[in-house]
């Protein structure tokens, strides 16, 4: 048996030895055979989301391509939600369930086995978007105050101050050389309220009166979101710069799209935390061999008899009253308040079991933009041998489709919460988490920078030094020679 | 197939698109999975293929694709004698050597003429050979002995000019210079211009200096107008501009008229940093507008710059759109 402490949390340490000792019980009693032993990978982990998709203690078998079991066992463990007294019997449990395969009668599953990107958890990420009025109502707090620090750091005027210092050097620095474009275009992906677009106005417009550098007028400032109604409660907040404002409605995992025609045409691309919110996928290294992590989403019987209880839905009408939610909102809670009390104990109650299924013909996965079986490979070569990352999918193929908006001489920067290196993935669980009733993950940047390489951009992270013990980093892009 | 060019003759800049799997292969020679003789043949094979598209989308003027080249420094880099090379410096193959000139160059060969004697036996059309003029390898190769960049590009067009007089000698009758960093240097054109000059004396074949925005990786590396060459550019001895109009617009053709320019025209009228294809009749618009400027037979019809970056199915669609509109073009001019 393989035992992998990530976090050296006390907690976890203390949680170890009655790991051992569950494990070696169940030998004894002839529950878990040698084999089965031998080969089981036990994970120790401080989930860093408080509300997450896992149970205290899951197992993961593998499969080879045609449904054949993989001799792969993965067992996790949350050292922050497991209790010791009920352990054992949990972990005989998890690891039956997952070695049977067979359907699990305390759970009634919302879907079936598919990839993470494809999972009904990102339907009730975009319900949450589109009815975020209606959370903020019940819980009497705007989404702002859920993140970390109480506030989106893409607001931080210290941060948003030195964007446009340096941003003001670059244009100079281009008019010296008379190769500044008669345009200044600058793109935000991500707008919210509009704030920071118009703090960096405001901002802009100082800072130019002030050099005497008279470039205010020439900026164009692309606001972009995929939400028209976004856009719209955005105007107020720019209406002092209205003059040098654009609206567009854009698909933040496709911009160029929308935006075409100003590819190679814009000095400044912006966004924060609009990638840890895309769909994800997630894929393990074991053995030599690539595995694809497949989930279902599920509710715990419990839970379905406890809320439907609550709420007058009969457990065999469950599913459907929850898919119809997600299709048609509130109205057959007769409201919505009765509606979002319901849609927070189903989304506080959802969990993804997963299993691992072995990636057997790598050159036809559907890999995102960008990435190929090759590139995998050759990015995997300094990778740990046995680990599990994100494809991050959604982020990679936005950022690969806003590239090529970059002026030559532009940069795009990226507030978010980045793994910057492969290696980082042995040390912790990276998502996914929910916050409030939104779905996050980490972002592999390293892959992100990877594969940026080879499209002929150079990326480096740098240090959020705005907020203190922030997760917070910035991938910075420019286009390398 | 006859050697005489047809009015508003076609042509692809210079590279050709580069294969996903040829790509893999040189990476597979850098991790010495394959070996020297191997990759040589894949070369061999992978150029036929280039030079058979080409003759098969009815491009008139052939190249050989440049698919031996990582990039369009090092395989001079390599080749230039005195040049030392850390081989280890390079991670994909696509990335430029660590280079450095310690010491004078030394007259030497740079061994050119093997690659256009390949491409002149698996072609009856004219053949095209490109090389990376002396300005941009200055800019690329670390410069430890010379005083200054134009002594040390100075040497390097010595060096090259014996290497351009042995490919006329070898049947070449179009070379083309590459200089795409005039546009990100402007400052540095005068010097650049004498370069040029010193380059192509005594060359007797008919020499385009192709002078664009940059394209590595398929994107701009500056921006800007045409503008800055003239009148500098007038000096130079060459006989064909070839520039970049499809991505850019035509407004600097007007530069031609307004400069008096000497120079016969290499109109760029495919956009290779787009894999949108042009239709026959964009390509046919952007030549009609080129015509309000030059004569059709001071114009040849090109890309953009090198198709390296595009997958091949596109390169391939838009020759073929080339061609096409050009001959939109000369049916309308009754040739």
């Amino acid at each position: 048996m393989i035992l992998k402490l990530n976090h050296l949390k006390v907690k976890a340490a203390a949680t170890t030895q009655r790991v051992i000792e569950a494990v070696y019980a169940l030998v004894e009693e002839d529950l878990m055979d040698q084999g089965q032993f031998a080969r089981l990978q036990v994970e120790l982990d401080w989930i860093q989301y408080k509300s997450n998709f896992r149970e205290a203690v899951t197992a993961t078998q593998g499969y080879k391509a045609f449904g054949q079991p993989a001799p792969i066992m993965d067992v996790h463990i949350d050292t922050r939600q497991v209790v010791l007294e009920t352990l054992h019997d949990d972990l005989l449990r998890a690891l039956s369930r997952a070695k049977s395969g067979s359907e699990e009668s305390s759970r009634l599953p919302l879907e079936e086995f598919q990839s993470l990107r494809s999972s009904i958890v990102w339907t009730f990420n975009r319900f949450f978007w589109r009815h975020l009025l209606a959370w903020e109502a019940a819980t009497g707090k705007s989404y702002d105050k859920a993140l970390p620090g109480g506030s989106s750091d893409g607001h931080n005027p210290l941060a948003v101050a030195d964007d446009v210092a340096e941003f003001l050097d670059l244009l100079c620095a281009l008019q010296a050389r008379n190769q500044l474009p008669a345009e200044v275009n600058v793109l935000e992906i991500g707008v919210g309220s509009g704030s920071r677009c118009a703090q960096w106005l405001d901002l802009f417009h100082q800072l130019d009166h002030e050099r005497g550098t008279g470039l205010y007028s020439r900026v164009c400032f692309y606001l972009g979101d995929y939400s028209l109604d976004t856009l719209n409660k955005a105007k107020p907040s720019v209406a002092k710069h209205i003059d040098q404002c654009r609206f567009i409605q854009l698909d933040a995992i496709n911009p160029i799209k929308s935006l075409g025609y100003l590819r190679h045409k814009i000095l400044q691309v912006h966004l924060t935390n609009v990638y840890d919110n895309l769909p994800d996928e997630e894929v393990v290294r074991r053995d030599g061999k690539l595995y694809f992590v497949q989930v279902r989403a599920y509710v715990p019987n419990a839970a379905v008899s406890s809320i439907g209880g609550k709420y007058g839905i009969p457990p065999e009408l469950f599913r459907d009253r929850v898919y119809h939610m997600l299709e048609s909102g509130f109205d057959s809670f007769g409201g919505p308040e009765h509606g979002v009390s319901f849609w927070q104990e189903l989304w506080a109650a959802v969990r993804l079991e997963e299993r691992l299924v072995q990636l057997e013909d790598l050159p036809e996965f559907p890999f995102p933009e960008g990435l190929d079986a090759g590139k995998l490979e050759d990015i995997l070569q300094d990778a740990p041998t046995d680990f599990r990352f994100h494809l991050s999918s959604g982020a990679l193929e936005s950022f690969i489709r806003t590239l090529p908006l970059l002026h030559p001489s532009g940069y795009m920067q990226v507030f978010d919460i980045f793994v910057t290196d492969m290696a980082q993935y042995r040390t912790g669980f990276f998502g996914p988490g929910k916050l409030d009733g939104s779905l996050l993950n980490w972002v592999n940047g390293a892959l992100l920078k990877e594969v940026a390489q080879r499209e002929g951009y150079n990326v480096n992270f740098r240090p959020f030094k705005y907020r203190a013990n922030t997760h917070t980093s910035i991938l910075y892009t420019t286009r390398r020679e | 197939m006859p050697m005489t060019l047809p009015i508003l003759p076609t042509a692809i800049v210079g590279s050709y698109a580069m294969p996903g799997w040829l790509e893999r292969l040189k990476t597979d020679y850098f991790a010495r999975r394959i070996s020297r003789h191997d990759l040589d043949e894949i070369y061999d094979a992978a150029v036929k293929a280039a030079v058979k598209d080409q003759e098969s989308a009815g491009i008139d003027i052939i190249t050989d694709g440049e698919l031996r080249r990582d990039n369009m420094v090092d395989y001079f880099a390599e080749r230039l004698p005195g040049v030392q090379i850390d081989r280890s410096s390079k991670k994909f193959y696509y990335d430029f050597y660590d280079s450095a000139v310690v010491s004078k160059l030394p007259m030497a060969s740079m061994g050119l003429v093997q690659d256009f004697n390949f491409l002149h036996t698996y072609t009856e059309h004219a053949a095209k050979f490109c090389v990376t003029g002396p300005h941009c390898l200055t800019k690329r190769i670390r410069n430890q002995f010379y005083p200054n960049e134009e002594a040390f590009a100075l040497d390097i067009a010595r060096v090259m000019n014996l290497e351009l007089k042995a490919l006329v000698r070898a049947g070449a009758k179009f070379i083309q210079i590459d200089e795409p960093y005039y546009s990100g240097f402007p400052e540095d054109l005068a010097w650049g211009v004498n370069v040029i000059n010193t380059l192509v004396e005594g060359v007797d074949a008919k020499i385009s200096v192709h002078i664009c925005y940059g394209n590595r990786y398929g994107k701009p590396s500056w921006e800007g107008s045409y503008r800055y060459l003239f009148p500098t550019i007038l000096k130079a001895k060459v006989h064909q501009l070839t520039l970049e109009f499809a991505r850019r617009g035509g407004e600097d053709l007007d530069l031609f008229k307004e400069f008096n320019a000497p120079f016969d025209l290499g109109l760029g009228v495919i956009d290779v940093k787009n894999t949108d294809i042009e239709t026959p009749d964009m390509v046919a618009e952007h030549i009609r507008k080129a015509l309000d400027v030059l004569p059709a037979e001071r114009i040849q019809i090109l890309t953009d710059c090198g198709c390296f970056h595009l997958p091949r199915d596109v390169t391939f669609a838009k020759m073929k759109a080339m061609v096409e509109g050009t001959k939109i073009v000369r049916k309308e001019l009754g040739k």
